[in-house]
C-alpha cells in the first residue's frame, strides 16, 4: 500500500507539471481575419488614448485585427530586447526613435524602404524632421507616430497682472520678464527644474540641448564619435541656464521635476518648460489660464529637443509581404489618426492630421503642432542613453552649484567622450 | 535505481524538483553571468571575447568608485542602526508591558508592503515643496529642507525610510531570540538584586550573541544589494550622488547595453560581499562559540 501511495503523488506531481506546458494549444489557421500582434509601451493615461485607436481600428477593419500580445508592463525595452534574443518577437512594435538604435545594427529591425513604396505609402504626408530621423544609413527603419519636444508653457494671468504684452523672444527678455514677475506678483519667474528626486532633471539637460542647436551648434560631431559643446555655444548655453539661479535668481535651486510641474500647475510660476506630455495635466486644472508654444529662438533659430514614439517591424526570417502590407496598413490607420492620439498631447507626425479640423478642435494643441519642425532628435549613437544620463548629473551640479562654466564644460566634455570610447 | 537505502532515494527523488529550478535558476546564471564578464555584449550580437578588459576598465571607473563609495555609506549608517533599532523592538516586544502586541504588530508591518509603496509614500513624505515633513517643521518656523534633493540629507532622508521599513525584520529575529533565554536565569539575576539596566547589558545582550552575529551579516549582505529605494526616492540622485553600485549595475546593463561590463562589476561586488561575510563570520562567530 505505501508504494502504491508513492506512486500516486508522483503521478500527482507529474500532472501538475504538465499544466506548466499546456499555454500555448493550438495554432490552428483560422479563416477569420488576419491578426497582426503588436507590443505598447503607452501606460496610464496615453495607454488609454493608445487603446482607443486600436478599438476603432478593430471596428472598422473586418479583414485584419490588431491584437495586444502582452500585458502592459513596466521595463518595456529589457522584455523587448530579450523578446529579440528569444526570436519572438510580435509584428509590430512601438518604440522610441532614441531607442532604435540598439536594434537597427543587429538587424532585428525590418527595413521598409522596398514595402513602402510597394504599397504606396503617404510617405510626403510626414512631417520631415521626425520621419528622417527614422533613416540609418539611407534606410527607413520606423514610421514616426509623434514628436514629443519641449515647449513652453505660459500662464497668461501672471503676465497680464505684471503687464507684460508679448512673450519673449529672446534670452535677454526672458530674463527681464521672469525678474518682472517675481517683482509685481511674487511668483516663480522662470519655472526650469535642476535637481533629480524621484525623477530626473532632463528638463534642463534638453533645454542646454536646444540652445546648442538653436545657435546653429551640434551636441556631438558629425559622426557622433566625439563632444562638440565645449565652444561659445556650450558656453553661452550654460551660463543662461546657470545664471538664472545664481545670478537673477529667477529659478530657485533644488527644484525638482515635480514640484515644477505643481508650481505651474497651481498658478505660482509664470514660464514653465517641459515636454508636451505635461499639457494632459494642465487642462485639466480648473482656472489655470495658459498657452503652450514652441521654446521661442532665444539664442537663435527656434530649435527643441524632441522625443518621439515610432512604430517599427520587427525583422523575422521569411516574412511575408503580404503581412507586412497588413502591418502598413494598421501603421497608416494610426498615424492617420493622429487628433486622437494628441489628446495625450503629443504632436502628430502626419501634416494632413494636422491641418484637420479634429486636431484644430484640441485645446493647446494646435499651438504647439509648429514645434514638430524644429524639433531636434537626439544624436543616433548607442552611447546616447550614458551621454545623456551622465550629462544631466553633470549639469545639475554646474547650475546648482554656480560650478565655473569653462571648468563644467571641459569635465562635461571630458566624460563624454569617455563614455563614447567605451561603446 | 539510485543505490542507498529507500531513505535517501525518496529523498532524491522529492528532491529534484527544488534542484532542477534551482540550478536552472540560480547556478547556471551564476556561472554563466561569470563568463559573459569576459566579453563584450549587448545582448543582440555576438559576444566578442575581451579577456579582463571589463575588469581592468573597472578599476579607472570614476563612477564605479563612487557608486561602490555610496553603497558603503548606506551600509555603515544602516547597519548599526537597524541592529539598535531592532534590538529595542525586541526588548518591548518580550517586556511585560500590556501594550506589547500591539507594538509587536506595529513594528512589523511597514516589512510586508512593498518596495515601491515605501519608497513612494516616504519621496512624498519628503518632498521639499508639498511634503508632510516640510509642513510639519514649518509649524515652528523652520525653513523647508530639501531632504531629498540636498546631497547633505539625500542619502539620509533613503536611510531613514529604510529604517522605518525593515527594522520590523531585525526585530523579529531578535525577540525570537531573546525568547530562548531562559527565564530562570533573569529571575536569579532579580534575586541577586540586578536592575533592568544590568539585566540587559549583562544577560541579553551575551547571550544574546549568536543572534546579533546572524543579525549583522545578514544586515551587511542585504544594505550591499540595495537599489530600490533609493533609484525610486533619489533616481541615484541629486547629481548622482546617491547612485549605488547595483543601479549603476542595473543601468550598465539594462539601460546602455553594456552586459560584459555590467557582469564583471557585479561579480566585483559579489566578492567584496563574501569577504566581508567571511571576515565577520570568523571574527565575529567563532568567538561566540567560545
Amino acid at each position: 500500500m505505501k508504494s502504491l501511495k508513492r506512486i500516486a503523488i508522483v503521478m500527482l506531481v507529474l500532472c501538475c507539471m504538465t499544466s506548466l506546458f499546456a499555454q500555448g494549444a493550438s495554432e490552428a489557421k483560422t479563416s477569420g481575419p488576419r491578426i497582426v500582434t503588436f507590443w505598447s509601451l503607452f501606460t496610464g493615461g496615453d495607454g488609454e488614448f493608445f487603446d482607443a485607436i486600436i478599438d476603432e481600428f478593430n471596428k472598422t477593419h473586418t479583414d485584419i485585427q490588431l491584437k495586444n500580445d502582452t500585458v502592459k508592463f513596466d521595463d518595456y525595452y529589457t522584455k523587448l530586447t530579450a523578446a529579440f534574443a528569444a526570436g519572438n518577437a510580435p509584428d509590430m512594435i512601438v518604440c522610441h526613435q532614441g531607442n532604435l538604435l540598439n536594434y537597427v545594427p543587429s538587424g532585428q529591425l525590418l527595413a521598409l524602404d522596398e514595402y513602402l513604396k510597394a504599397d504606396n505609402f503617404p510617405v510626403s504626408d510626414f512631417v520631415a524632421a521626425p520621419y528622417d530621423a527614422c533613416r540609418f544609413d539611407g534606410k527607413q527603419y520606423a514610421i514616426p507616430l509623434d514628436v514629443h519636444p519641449i515647449i513652453m508653457y505660459v500662464n497668461m494671468d501672471l503676465l497680464e497682472k505684471a503687464g507684460i504684452k508679448e512673450i519673449p523672444q529672446t534670452m535677454d527678455e526672458l530674463i527681464a520678464d521672469g525678474l518682472k514677475i517675481q517683482e509685481k506678483t511674487g511668483k516663480m519667474g522662470i519655472d526650469i527644474d535642476n535637481t533629480t528626486a524621484v525623477y530626473k532633471a532632463y528638463t534642463l539637460t534638453r533645454l542646454f540641448f536646444s540652445f546648442i542647436y538653436q545657435q546653429g551648434g551640434t551636441f556631438l560631431t558629425a559622426d557622433n564619435k566625439a563632444a562638440n559643446f565645449n565652444n561659445q555655444y556650450g558656453y553661452k548655453a550654460l551660463q543662461a541656464l546657470q545664471d538664472m539661479v545664481q545670478k537673477y535668481k529667477t529659478t530657485p535651486a533644488g527644484l525638482d521635476y515635480d514640484t515644477a510641474m505643481n508650481e505651474f500647475k497651481l498658478g505660482d510660476a509664470a514660464f514653465y518648460f517641459n515636454g508636451v506630455w505635461a499639457t494632459g495635466t494642465l487642462e485639466q486644472q480648473a482656472g489655470l489660464n495658459f498657452i503652450a508654444i514652441p521654446v521661442p529662438g532665444f539664442m537663435g533659430k527656434p530649435a527643441a529637443w524632441s522625443g518621439s514614439h515610432t512604430l517599427a517591424i520587427p525583422a523575422k526570417a521569411n516574412i511575408d509581404p503580404e503581412h507586412v502590407k497588413d502591418i502598413l496598413t494598421a501603421i497608416d490607420f494610426i498615424t492617420g489618426h493622429g487628433e486622437m492620439w494628441a489628446k495625450a498631447g503629443h504632436v502628430p507626425t502626419r501634416i494632413s492630421v494636422q491641418n484637420s479640423k479634429a486636431f484644430a478642435d484640441l485645446p493647446y494643441r494646435k499651438g504647439y503642432a509648429d514645434s514638430a519642425a524644429s524639433a531636434v532628435a537626439p544624436p543616433t549613437t548607442a552611447a546616447w542613453d550614458e551621454i545623456y544620463g551622465t550629462c544631466s548629473d553633470l549639469l545639475e551640479y554646474a547650475v546648482v552649484n554656480g560650478q565655473p562654466i569653462q571648468e563644467a564644460l571641459d569635465l562635461m566634455e571630458t566624460t563624454v567622450n569617455k563614455i563614447i570610447a567605451t561603446y | 535505481m539510485i543505490p542507498g537505502n529507500k531513505d535517501n532515494r525518496d529523498g532524491w527523488l522529492f528532491s529534484i524538483p527544488f534542484l532542477l529550478v534551482f540550478v536552472l535558476f540560480m547556478l547556471y546564471p551564476l556561472v554563466y553571468g561569470f563568463v559573459i564578464s569576459f566579453f563584450k555584449w549587448n545582448v543582440l550580437s555576438d559576444k566578442v571575447f575581451a579577456g579582463f578588459q571589463n575588469y581592468i576598465s573597472l578599476f579607472s571607473d570614476e563612477k564605479f568608485y563612487t557608486s561602490l563609495w555610496h553603497t558603503v555609506e548606506f551600509v555603515l549608517i544602516t547597519t548599526p542602526v537597524l541592529l539598535v533599532i531592532g534590538f529595542l523592538m525586541a526588548l518591548i516586544t518580550t517586556s511585560k508591558s500590556p501594550l506589547k502586541k500591539v507594538a509587536e504588530n506595529v513594528f512589523f508591518i511597514p516589512y510586508i508592503f512593498s518596495m515601491t509603496v515605501v519608497s513612494t509614500l516616504w519621496a512624498w513624505i519628503f518632498q521639499k515643496q508639498y511634503g508632510l515633513l516640510n509642513k510639519v517643521i514649518g509649524l515652528v518656523g523652520i525653513q523647508p529642507v530639501g531632504w531629498l534633493t540636498d546631497p547633505n540629507w539625500a542619502m539620509w532622508s533613503v536611510c531613514i525610510a529604510t529604517f522605518w521599513w525593515t527594522a520590523g525584520f531585525n526585530m523579529i529575529l531578535m525577540s525570537a531570540g531573546i525568547k530562548q533565554i531562559s527565564s530562570e536565569i533573569y529571575e536569579s539575576a532579580m534575586i541577586d538584586g540586578a536592575n533592568y539596566r544590568q539585566s540587559v547589558f549583562r544577560i541579553t545582550i551575551p547571550l544574546l550573541k549568536p543572534t546579533i552575529v546572524l543579525c549583522l551579516i545578514l544586515q551587511i549582505i542585504a544594505s550591499f544589494n540595495v537599489f530600490g529605494q533609493v533609484y525610486v526616492m533619489t533616481g541615484g540622485g541629486p547629481f548622482g550622488k546617491t547612485r549605488t553600485i547595483i543601479q549603476y549595475i542595473y543601468e550598465t546593463g539594462f539601460s546602455y547595453f553594456k552586459m560584459g561590463y555590467s557582469a564583471a562589476m557585479s561579480y566585483i561586488l559579489f566578492f567584496i560581499i563574501m569577504i566581508v561575510s567571511v571576515v565577520q563570520y570568523i571574527s565575529l562567530g567563532r568567538k561566540s562559540n567560545e
